[in-house]
């Protein structure tokens, strides 16, 4: 990891219109960017946070081919450069506001600034889900946190839980493993999602341990969490178990909000497109973890992008 | 000692800096020799120092922290390492960074360096210059961080642009593991964390513009 990092730079564009607008910096929306500039088209990506997306919250990255193991700011940090390269401008604005009829769509930022792009490529990716537990909210920024990578060096020497069984469970309890004396992973099943490698790896750790077939129940303590609260999905038996912090990793929401009334969503708010990535709003896109799709990863999102950057060339033809 | 900076950033920061800048940047670095006062002050001191090489508009000026108690009174310096900055006519920018600058943090310390050298532009919206208008008090803004955390640098960003657009707010960036007392005092255990005024206000997360003036006028209001 560098230890100081430049991927967050905007370029502060003056320029306002252009002819593709990316929405999201993660894989699948640089990778749309980087398509797009290879045809020559002015392309200019939105970032609300840092560029890079969710896998800068990831600490290792292992299934991105090319690459059997690089940090997920590392990668992160090689996506926008290769994007740089090309010439994409970025922007750290959060749009608030879209307007997507006709030729030119239009959009509006938190800072007031008005910009308008003939295609858009929505990469808004998603947000970890939440527990829905009473607690979860008011312990929210006293022990109970989305982002092992952010908030994990808080809980130095200290117990902590993680809830979930996926990847992303699994993967950030072995990170907070070095950081934390001990990590009890809590999942509502008998065997764990994760991938195998994954999991054989956690069960090696000696300060790791495995609660199984359990949900968290509440989350309680006075100024900050001092414990949870356990049912066994089986028994039914009630437990408290004390710990100062709760990482909480079960699944993830849609960051769809923008468009969810402008075009197509599933259920759950997952954007529905064609087989090119284009949703049923003629010029607009959705690729990564936003759009309806079977796989969540870098590599899914990475080509997405790809897939939607060369389509959308079709509307400058 | 290797260089900090890698070949491919140094370059790009002396282009960057070829571009974007216009008068020079003083910056102000306090720190103290003793490693057992300021762990990361050597660090800090030699990131500063290849930052200024690839600018002769970058200026450095090194400060003991201890030993020079005028100064440290005069621009209210709280702990080390601590670095801020002054334009071109020596006016002090109100911003703050008290830790390393390191990971995510770096680009707003370059993006503050580029803000500096145009006397202080920012981009922010009409309604938010407006409401800067109504503050007549001082507003002190720490931003709590940490260098991994992707979403911090533009809360830090926010709380120092605001700063630089209104002579009563003072926008700061607090590494949370460097000062690990300060963050228990305030309950940091989720970042970014704003305090506002020593506690009387405060929020976490990395909040839109609007958001974040929202929460920043409402410690003014005394709501």
């Amino acid at each position: 990891m560098p230890m100081f990092n430049l991927s967050g730079l905007s370029n502060e564009p003056k320029e306002k219109n252009y002819d593709v607008i990316v929405v999201g910096a993660g894989p699948g929306g640089l990778t749309a960017s980087i398509y797009a500039r290879r045809a020559g088209l002015k392309t200019l990506v939105f970032e609300r946070a840092t560029e890079g997306g969710q896998i800068t919250l990831t600490n290792m990255v292992e299934d991105y081919p090319g690459f059997s193991s690089i940090s997920g700011e590392g990668l992160a940090e090689k996506f926008v450069d290769h994007a740089r390269e090309f010439g994409v401008k970025f922007a750290n604005e959060e749009v608030m506001e879209m307007s997507l009829d006709g030729d030119l769509k239009k959009i509006k930022t938190d800072m007031g600034n008005e910009y308008t792009a003939k295609v858009i490529v929505m990469a808004t990716g998603s947000n970890p889900r939440k527990l829905g537990v009473p607690g979860e909210e008011e312990f929210a920024n006293r022990g109970v946190s989305y982002c092992a990578v952010c908030d994990g060096s808080f809980f130095k020497d200290k117990e902590v839980v993680v809830v979930g069984g996926g990847d992303s469970a699994v993967e950030e309890g072995i990170y907070l493993s070095k950081i934390a004396s001990k990590v009890r992973i809590i999942h509502r099943r008998d065997k764990l999602r994760a991938q195998k490698i994954v999991q054989e790896r956690a069960f090696k750790i000696p300060n790791m341990e495995f609660i199984w077939d359990t949900v968290v129940t509440e989350i309680g303590g006075k100024d900050a969490v001092e414990y949870v609260t356990l049912k066994n999905v089986k028994s039914g038996e009630t437990s408290k178990l004390e710990t100062s912090g709760v990482f909480i990793y079960v699944g993830l929401v849609p960051n769809s909000e923008l468009v969810k009334d402008l075009v197509d969503v599933d259920q759950s708010g997952f954007i529905l497109t064609d087989e090119h990535m284009e949703t049923n709003a003629k010029g607009v896109y959705a690729v990564g973890d936003v759009r309806k799709t079977v796989l969540r990863q870098v590599v899914t999102a990475a080509a997405d992008g790809a897939i939607a950057g060369v389509d959308l060339t079709k509307y400058f033809d | 000692m290797a260089a900090l900076l890698s070949e491919e950033d140094r370059k790009y920061l002396v282009d960057l800096f070829n571009k974007e800048l216009e008068s020079e940047v003083k910056i102000l670095f306090f720190k103290s020799d003793n490693k057992d006062e300021c762990q990361y002050c050597d660090i800090t001191q030699q990131m500063l120092d290849e930052l200024a090489e690839t600018s002769e508009k970058i200026n450095i000026e090194t400060h003991d922290f201890n030993g020079e108690g005028e100064l440290v009174e005069k621009y209210k310096v709280e702990m080390i390492p601590a670095i801020l900055m002054l334009d071109k006519d020596g006016n002090d920018m109100r911003i703050r960074f008290y830790g390393v600058p390191s990971g995510y943090e770096f680009s707003t310390l370059i993006e503050d360096v580029i803000a500096v050298s145009k006397g202080g532009e920012v981009d922010l919206s009409e309604k938010t210059l407006e409401m800067l208008k109504e503050v007549d008090r001082p507003l002190k803004l720490q931003v709590f961080v940490t260098p991994t955390c992707p979403y911090c640098p533009r809360a830090v960003a926010m709380a120092q642009k605001l700063a630089m657009k209104s002579p009563y707010i003072q926008g700061e960036m607090v590494e949370a593991n460097e000062f690990p007392e300060l963050s228990m005092r305030y309950n940091v255990s989720s970042v970014p964390h704003i305090i506002i005024n020593e506690g009387a206000g405060e929020f976490v997360g990395a909040l839109p513009e609007d958001a974040f003036v929202e929460q920043v006028m409402s410690v003014l209001k005394g709501a």
